[in-house]
Parts: C-alpha cells; sequence; structure tokens
C-alpha cells in the first residue's frame, strides 16, 4: 500500500484542527445533557397571512396577561418593521412566557442581557419562556435579516421590580 | 350598475355632503375601539390572484359609472389637492381600501363617509377591477395647479433615504420603495401625491383617525413625526415625479 507525503507542518495542523472540533462536541453535547438545552420543542402551525383574523394574535389580544398561577404570558406580533407592541412590561425573576407570530416574513428575537430569543419563522407560533433577572430597559431586536428597514426593528422591554 | 341604482348613489353622495360636517362632529368624541381587526383584507395567496385577475376595461367603464373620476380623475390623477391620485397605485392598495370603506374599517371623517357611500354598490369583483385599472397607468404627476417646494423636500430626503436611528424609526423607503413606488403586498405608492392630501392622511394617523393599518404600523410611526417633518416628506414625495 503506497502512503501519500503530509508535510509535517500540515500533519500538525489537521491534528490541531481535530481537536478543537472534537472539544467543540464535548462542550456542546456536556451542556445539552446537562441543562438540558435542547432545539425548540414547540411546533405549532399558523396562517401568517390572517394572523389579524385569529384570535389570540388579534390586535386586541397582543400585549402581558397575567396567569392565575402567577406567571406572565407575552403575545406579540412581529412585522416589517418592528415589534407589536412595541413596549411590554413583565416583573423580574417571573416566569414570562412569550408566543410570538410573523406577520410577513422571517423574523429574529433576542432581548440582549437574557435567553429571551428565537426565530420568527412565518407560518408557526415561536414559543419561548424565560425570566427576567435584571430590572431596567432592554431592547427586542430583530436578528434576522428582514428587509431594508431591519435595522430599526426594535420593541422595548420593561422588567419592574417585584411590588 | 342600474339606472336606479346610480341615482340613490348621487342622491346619497350630495346627502353626505350636506350632512356630512353635522355627522362628524357629532361623532368625533366617541371611543375608536370597535374590538375587530383593523382590516378584514388578508393577503393569502387567493386574495392575492384575485385582484391580480382584475378586470382593466371593466374597471375603466365603473371608473366613470360609480363616479370615481369626479374626485379622482380620468387617467387616476386627481383634479384637486384634497383628494389622492390613483394612477399607478398598487392594485392590492387600492383594493384594501375599497374593502376597508365597505366593511367601516376606514372611517371617522367625512371624507370617508363619503366613500363609504361611494363603494356600496361595488362587488368584491368591481373593487378588484377598479384597483387593476388605476394600477395600469404610470405614477402621478401632480393635478394642474399644484406645485411641490423643492427647498422642503430636501429637508425630507434623509428621513426618507436614511431614518432616524435615535427614534427607530425605518426609513420611508423601505417600505415605500425608493422611487415611491409602493411594494408587497398592499404598501402604497406615495410619488405624485398631492401635498396637501398626504400630511392630512399622516395626521389622521398620527391622531388615530385613520385606523385601518395591520397592527397600527403607520399609527405608531407617525405618532413620532413632527409637523414639519410631515409636511417635508409631502413635498418629497409631491416631487418625485416632477418633469
Amino acid at each position: 500500500m503506497s502512503s501519500i507525503h503530509i508535510d509535517p507542518l500540515e500533519k500538525k495542523w489537521i491534528w490541531a484542527v481535530g481537536t478543537i472540533v472534537v472539544l467543540t462536541w464535548i462542550v456542546q453535547l456536556y451542556y445539552a445533557i446537562a441543562d438540558s438545552i435542547h432545539p425548540p420543542s414547540n411546533v405549532e402551525v399558523i396562517d401568517s397571512a390572517k394572523l389579524h383574523m385569529t384570535e389570540e394574535f388579534a390586535e386586541k389580544n397582543l400585549g402581558v396577561k397575567k396567569e392565575e398561577d402567577g406567571s406572565y404570558t407575552v403575545t406579540m406580533v412581529a412585522a416589517r418593521y418592528g415589534f407589536y407592541p412595541p413596549m411590554i412590561e413583565v416583573p423580574v425573576d417571573t416566569k414570562v412566557k412569550l408566543r410570538i407570530a410573523s406577520f410577513d416574513v422571517l423574523h429574529g428575537l433576542h432581548v440582549p442581557g437574557s435567553n429571551m430569543a428565537t426565530m420568527v419563522v412565518p407560518g408557526y407560533v415561536s414559543e419561548v419562556t424565560t425570566a427576567f433577572t435584571k430590572t431596567g430597559d432592554f431592547p427586542m431586536i430583530c436578528n434576522e435579516f428582514c428587509g431594508l428597514g431591519h435595522d430599526y426593528m426594535y420593541a422595548k422591554v420593561r422588567v419592574l421590580a417585584k411590588q | 350598475m342600474k339606472s336606479v341604482q346610480k341615482t340613490t348613489l348621487l342622491t346619497a353622495l350630495v346627502a353626505a355632503l350636506g350632512f356630512s360636517s353635522f355627522a362628524f362632529a357629532s361623532d368625533h368624541d366617541k371611543p375608536v375601539a370597535t374590538g375587530g381587526p383593523s382590516s378584514n383584507v388578508a393577503w393569502t395567496a387567493e386574495m392575492m390572484r384575485f385582484v391580480a385577475k382584475g378586470d382593466i376595461s371593466n374597471g375603466a367603464r365603473l371608473n366613470s359609472e360609480a363616479y370615481c373620476a369626479s374626485c379622482h380623475g380620468h387617467a387616476g390623477i386627481a383634479p384637486s389637492p384634497n383628494w389622492p391620485s390613483l394612477a399607478g397605485q398598487r392594485a392590492e392598495y387600492t383594493f384594501k381600501m375599497l374593502k376597508d370603506y365597505k366593511e367601516g374599517k376606514r372611517a371617522g371623517t367625512a371624507h370617508n363617509q363619503l366613500m363609504q357611500l361611494a363603494v356600496m354598490p361595488l362587488s368584491d369583483q368591481d373593487m378588484a377591477d377598479l384597483a387593476k385599472y388605476h394600477a395600469s397607468f404610470p405614477l402621478p404627476t401632480l393635478p394642474v395647479g399644484v406645485t411641490h417646494d423643492a427647498t422642503k423636500a430636501k429637508e425630507a430626503s434623509k428621513m426618507i433615504v436614511r431614518g432616524d436611528g435615535s427614534r427607530f424609526i425605518a426609513p420611508c423607503q423601505s417600505c415605500h420603495g425608493s422611487k415611491g413606488e409602493g411594494s408587497i403586498t398592499d404598501i402604497p405608492a406615495l410619488a405624485g401625491m398631492p401635498p396637501e392630501y398626504f400630511i392630512k392622511t399622516m395626521q389622521e394617523y398620527r391622531d388615530g383617525t385613520r385606523k385601518n393599518d395591520v397592527y397600527a404600523r403607520m399609527r405608531l410611526i407617525a405618532k413620532d413625526l413632527t409637523d414639519a417633518e410631515i409636511e417635508a416628506m409631502a413635498h418629497y414625495y409631491a416631487g418625485m415625479t416632477a418633469k
């Protein structure tokens, strides 16, 4: 069996890169198991074109609602170029379930400083549950390019101290 | 339309002109929330196909027979700055407005009441035909005798092209197009719109008189704009099709 010639320097780099890849897998696997981080499990379809005609995402039903168990449900819509309603107020250290759907194209959602982040895919309802740990005003920004006004797509999340 | 209906409509229009100012005054302080959606028009694939198949020749006939032309002109250019020119308007937008008028989603001013009466005899097919008819013209020039102020127009160019990051206001052209031609699905064309009509519309969005924009997308933007900015934008778009 003939062997191909590999330069020793190249060989070292193959080992270096291979080690980094394997280490990354180990780190991902560790957090996936230890923190039970997994792909979003909520798969729920909706007709984005008729979003404003649905009960849940009707204009009058958007916003923050307090549930009987003390947690909060936030219903929002992402549409070019904004999140509606443009400001939400939720208490700190309380379970907040965000349900959001797109009225038009693919959007993303991220609240820096928290782990509130999800893609908003037209035709689906995205659901994320989290608790904000710091009080103050935080931006909610779009992180999937959605058109020419993408970088102006914004809402404000006001996290209030518990009463 | 039958001639009986035409006579009824004409009478109704004349009556509306006479009584509209009274009716407007008495309705003005009522709460606006009806609880329903801002518009019943939903842009599903079937709806878009329906409008795209509108019959231009029937639209041309209706434009005269349904009295559209008396305010909006015979080739989609309004004869007065009080009314919008419809030439080159996106068919989806014109269709949505006609539906919104008929279903009471665009109401609240005397002009709106007039339109609500005017669209009463129109079927969905008539609306699609009229929308396609007006969309078949190029973007309008200003009505005869109406001018735009180029200096003011210049003041708006930053807002139109760049927006305002400090207030998170997206550039107007990100939705309404770099030529003011509008965009999918029902974002209206604004080029060549009489400045008076543009200013009136923005003020109506700002004070919530006009509320047929789904999810208040235009109302929220208009609320953040000053009078001077609105005026400058009006002249910018008015001048876009100037020769």
